[in-house]
């Protein structure tokens, strides 16, 4: 399946803006079952500066920096994605015990997801709400199915109830936010259990399939979560929408959370208050 | 009477306790060799003397202003530097040892942390755990694949290093986020062998400049592009860093410029220096600030210390920092334990230099061992991010022992246990005799330029614990310090820090390093010590009249005065006009002395004394000593309850104020820095001279009774009695006052002068031909000179007091809206936001 996306930001601020430096991670990075087919940056004004880098976590990484005065930033990023169809669940998984036990044995760059990050810190409160969906024993892949679909059952999805700053414990507590909430939380209660998990930002195609009901997201980006399964890799599950695997998501960047792969950030010189909207258009080729 | 000719031997009573070593003596009475030189000294100087240098050494160190922040010190902010006047000393052999330990341990960690940034080999070859890279909060990720200044991540490291009683020395912790204490270290000798010059020359002592001159040459080394001379900034996070005094002191001693975040930005991923002059590149950066903080937008985005763009500039290989941004990594205790087998795999040398045996908790074994063995052991935690004080297993309550196990079961990966070490002793003089006390050596390596390896300085700060028997040394928890002595083998060569006789050295009148953040400070420098003087001089007029007086209806030059304070805010401006002589009094007082009186003499003080700490590396030793004896005059303990006192108070602090701007006038550099200090002083000086003026001749009544005083605040009463000896009228007084552009003091001087400073202050090229600021001050002082005192004068006194009135309320308008238009086009400098 093949996508085309636009992603425009566009940025007004209230008074002048001498200079801004900004990174953003809004170049679809290869995955299992993704291949990024083109790209390109359209900036207005245009930027002094455009440098892209890869991240230590392999995300295309743009850096760039806008020196003359201006009112208003805007950023689009094209891009054309060739997505395959996940492959299908294995049918049997290790115990989630032996994962929690072996991580000795994981690949390095494994371990960078199971301690805590700056976002999400493990806790006794989150193992105990995912130890209902991991009892003893059981195939870590069942566990993961279990906990996406409570996830999704005791939440509400809710915009506006939280915003880029919500610790998880404040999102646990209320029971609501939107999907970057839904996956740190899924990422506490995965870490808190001593398993890798990571965060994963990038597309939802939201548009419905004929006899399928309209998926909800975000207009704009959107958030799931991968766990890592020996023998399998990195499955992708998505608590916001009950998806395990995930079928109509494009994969923009992964890291420990929202922090190490926020879509776009900036340091302003000036600015006073700005206002941001974010135009996403995802389509797909027939 | 007979000389006595009975030797002091103050040694042979100094008694160390315990079975830790001694540095000093092997048993009661008995030196060490390598000691017995310095015992000799000082056992000469005896007990009287001894206490005489090391007051001396205090007031030095007073006089230098060596301060060490301590967070929630309730003494205030900056504490004096404590400096003990018997050095500790290392013989030449057992240094040679330790030295060539420091280097290898130096380049080891460098090898690793180039491994940790460059895809962690060693974790994946299982030499090291993969928690203590993943989890450690040092551990930078923006910083992976990062391109390091000189191919070396660490520029400078530093070691604590503690001697057991078996005489061995351990490493207790490595530092290298930005090491602190190599200045400290060289002040501390700077001022010792000054203290015991006999002592220092006898001892052979080796010298710690040429390590200062290859540190100095290492870091120009690092600058990416070729250059002659190239910008080597160091970056603090400015004063409030609890080693700030170091910053300032390292960067005029090495000649690097001292910045903060602020006063650099990036373009076109470079690093520039905001100058009055524009920006200038920089090309070397020596961080004091932790690496976390360094660039909002790529490390902690809640920083707002940092600059913005940085870790790309590094990235495009525009910068150079030292030490690598992530090298705080290492800053980790329970990294020691992996040390011998790191060493052996990268530089396949056995470890020489050993590390305090530690035990990291995250490893199941290690961590049932350092429970079972709970009352050996120092239990921190692994990470110097997590605040936590260091708890002794020996000395814990029952409850907080079992609390402490649980903590440790239940984040074992948080936690080390340390072996418990008796630390060495050493004597330490207080109260007129030696006393044993805890120490703990701080050692320095550099990396050489264009080598691989590191040299050592032969010398360290020698911190030493603030009571008799503890096993804690900690320059934040209180204690003091020593100088430290490496013995040489041989003579000793002096050795300098400036270039060799015979090296070119390009002529470069103007240097453009001028931060547009440090003229700011210059310019309210300027500004703060002309309000304090004038304030002085108020008050002298004031009090001078207040001793005299017996009630205010019979003193009306004093009722004058009291319209001067009034209007300064420095008394009630709605007084009655008949306050009593003692009630005045008090609230004169009060204005003066309360430091918590809003525009009063101590707080303006206070405010001098601030801003002249920001610019501590660029004022001279003399201009420090003043401020500190200002400091000293005006103490909260100084002895005022009455006008005559204040009197006393009152000329001195003029002489102390004359002697600052007397430095000022005479010994600075005429750059732009000078200018703006000196603007500031003039505008400050005019506002407030027409302000004064205009309070004190009131709209309708006598002028004659403020005439004297007028003349007194003006310090123009001499001029005024040898022109015209006669008694003061007011045209002539406000012609000398105002008009008269010979008087140093007038109006029309200050006005002059300020155009001229700011006709020569740096501006854009394509800015127009006559700047706002330019255009302001010509038309402030074409007033002055077109004014007619006189006709004004007379006007005022046939009942027209307007006119007057008008041309000095202008005037002193005038002039703060000057300050304002210099502050937006010099120093403003926006404070950036991350989003």
């Amino acid at each position: 399946m093949i996508y085309d996306i636009t992603h425009v930001t566009a940025v007004d601020y209230e008074e002048r803006v001498s200079v801004s430096h900004h990174l953003a991670r809004l170049k679809p990075r290869p995955s299992s079952h993704q291949v990024p087919l083109t790209h390109s940056w359209a900036f207005d004004p245009a930027p002094a500066v455009l440098r892209q880098h890869e991240d230590i976590f392999g995300n295309p990484v743009a850096f760039f920096a806008m020196q003359g005065p201006h009112r208003r930033l805007s950023v689009t990023s094209r891009a054309a994605v060739d997505v395959a169809a996940p492959p299908p669940l294995p049918p049997r998984s290790p115990a989630w015990e032996t994962v929690r036990d072996g991580v000795d044995a994981l690949p390095i760059d494994v371990y960078d997801f199971i301690v805590d990050s700056p976002l999400v810190a493990g806790g006794p409160a989150y193992a105990a709400y995912a130890a209902e969906s991991f009892s003893k024993g059981r195939a870590i892949v069942d566990g993961l199915v279990d906990l996406t679909h409570r996830l999704h059952r005791d939440l509400t999805f809710a915009p506006g109830a939280t915003t880029v700053a919500t610790p998880v414990a404040e999102v646990f507590r209320l029971r609501r936010g939107v999907c970057q909430d839904f996956a740190h939380l899924q990422i506490a209660c995965l870490r808190s259990l001593g398993l890798p998990a990571r965060y994963v930002s990038g597309y939802l195609e939201t548009s419905p399939r004929p006899d399928e009901p309209r998926l909800v997201g975000v207009d704009a980006s959107h958030a799931w979560i991968a766990l890592y399964v020996p023998g399998t890799g990195w499955i992708d599950a998505d608590p916001t929408n009950d998806r395990v695997p995930v079928d109509r998501h494009i994969t923009l960047a992964w890291g420990r959370d929202y922090a190490d792969v926020s879509p776009i950030r900036g340091v302003i010189l000036g600015g006073g208050e700005q206002r941001t909207r974010v135009a996403v258009d995802i389509v797909r080729r027939p | 009477m007979p000389e006595t000719t009975t030797r002091w031997s103050g040694f042979a009573d100094y008694a160390p306790e315990g079975r830790a070593l001694d540095e000093m003596v092997a048993a009661r009475g008995a030196i060490h060799p390598h000691g017995a030189g310095l015992v000799g000294a000082l056992e000469a100087l005896g007990p009287a003397e001894m206490s005489a240098r090391l007051e001396a050494a205090r007031r030095t160190i007073r006089d230098h202003d060596v301060t060490y922040n301590v967070y929630d010190d309730p003494l205030g902010m900056d504490r004096p530097w404590q400096l003990d006047i018997v050095p500790h000393v290392i013989a030449p052999a057992a240094w040679s040892r330790l030295e060539a330990g420091l280097a290898q341990r130096a380049r080891l960690l460098d090898l690793v942390l180039a491994d940790l940034y460059d895809g962690q080999r060693l974790v994946r070859d299982r030499l090291l755990p993969s928690a203590l890279v993943y989890a450690n909060p040092g551990f930078l990720r923006p910083c992976h694949g990062l391109p390091v200044a000189g191919g070396r991540f660490l520029h400078l490291h530093a070691v604590d290093l503690a001697r057991t009683p078996d005489g061995a020395w351990w490493v207790l912790a490595d530092r290298t986020q930005a090491p602190s204490g190599a200045g400290y270290a060289l002040e501390n000798r700077i001022v010792l062998s000054r203290s015991l010059p006999e002592a220092f020359r006898d001892c052979r002592v080796q010298r710690l400049a040429p390590f200062f001159r290859a540190l100095r040459e290492m870091l120009h080394a690092l600058a990416p592009r070729p250059s002659e001379a190239p910008r080597v900034v160091l970056l603090t996070s400015g004063p409030f860093n609890e080693t700030y005094f170091e910053h300032a002191y390292l960067a005029r001693y090495l000649g690097l410029t001292l910045v903060e975040g602020g006063d650099l930005t990036v373009r076109d991923e470079g690093v520039f220096l905001k100058t009055v002059e524009g920006l200038q590149p920089v090309d070397v950066i020596l961080r004091r600030m932790d690496d976390g903080f360094c660039d909002p937008l790529e490390l902690r985005g809640d920083s707002s210390l940092g600059v913005a763009g940085l870790v790309q500039a590094v990235r495009a290989g525009r910068v150079a920092v030292a030490n690598a941004l992530g090298s705080g990594v290492l800053e980790t205790p329970a990294m020691l334990p992996f040390l011998p087998g790191l060493c052996r795999h990268l530089l396949g040398e056995e470890l020489t230099l050993p590390s305090v045996p530690t035990w990291w908790c995250g490893q199941p074994l290690e961590r049932d061992h350092v429970i079972a063995h709970l009352d050996d052991m120092v239990i921190k935690p692994a990470y110097s991010r997590i605040r936590r004080e260091p708890a002794f297993g020996a000395c814990l309550s029952r409850h907080e022992r079992a609390a402490l196990i649980a903590e440790i079961r239940q984040r074992p990966g948080e936690f080390v246990g340390q072996m418990a070490l008796a630390l060495s002793t050493a004597p330490v003089w207080a109260d007129g005799r030696l006393t044993p006390r805890s120490i703990v050596v701080r050692a320095f390596a550099a990396a050489e330029a264009g080598g691989e390896g590191y040299a050592v300085m032969p010398g360290g700060l020698t911190r030493v614990a603030d009571a008799t028997a503890s096993s804690v040394v900690s320059t934040q928890s209180g204690g003091g310090s020593k100088d430290t002595w490496i013995l040489s083998d041989g003579p000793v060569a002096p050795v300098s820090l400036l270039a060799p006789a015979g090296t070119p050295v390009a002529v470069d009148r103007a240097p453009k390093d001028l931060s547009s953040r440090v003229a700011d400070n210059l310019f309210w420098l300027g500004r703060y010590a002309e309000r304090c003087e004038s304030l002085v001089r108020v008050f002298r007029a004031a009090t001078s009249r207040l001793v005299e007086a017996a009630s205010i209806d019979d003193a009306p030059e004093l009722a004058a005065m009291v319209r001067a304070m009034a209007t300064l805010e420095l008394v009630p401006k709605d007084a009655p006009a008949s306050v009593s002589i003692a009630d005045l009094e008090a609230q004169t007082l009060d204005a003066m002395l309360d430091e918590h009186r809003p525009s009063g003499l101590r707080q303006t003080l206070g405010q001098l004394r601030h801003v002249a700490w920001l610019l501590r590396d660029r004022l001279s030793g003399d201009a420090w000593r003043i401020l500190n004896q200002l400091h000293q005059d005006l103490r909260g303990d100084v002895d005022c309850d009455r006008a005559g006192d204040a009197l006393v108070l009152l000329n001195r602090i003029v002489l102390t104020l004359a002697a600052f701007s007397g430095v000022e006038a005479e010994n600075m550099t005429r750059g732009h820095g000078w200018r703006f200090l000196s603007a500031g002083r003039r505008l400050e000086r005019g506002a407030t001279l027409a302000t004064v003026i205009r309070a004190m001749l009131p709209a309708g009544g006598s002028d004659s009774a403020a005439l004297w005083p007028l003349l007194e605040i003006g310090d123009s009463s001499m001029t005024y009695r040898r022109r015209y000896y006669a008694e003061a009228s007011l045209a002539p007084v406000l012609d000398l006052l105002v008009a008269d552009d010979s008087v140093p003091r007038s109006l029309a001087f200050q006005l002059q002068a300020l155009a001229a400073h700011i006709d020569g202050l740096p501006r854009d090229p394509g800015a127009p031909a006559s700047t706002r600021e330019q255009a302001l001050a010509a038309r402030l002082l074409a007033a002055i000179r077109g004014a007619d005192v006189t006709a004004l004068c007379a006007a005022r006194t046939a009942g027209r007091p307007e006119p007057l009135d008008r041309l000095l309320k202008e005037t002193a308008r005038g002039l703060g809206e000057l300050s304002d238009t210099l502050s937006h086009y010099y120093f403003s400098h926006a404070v950036s936001r991350v989003s």
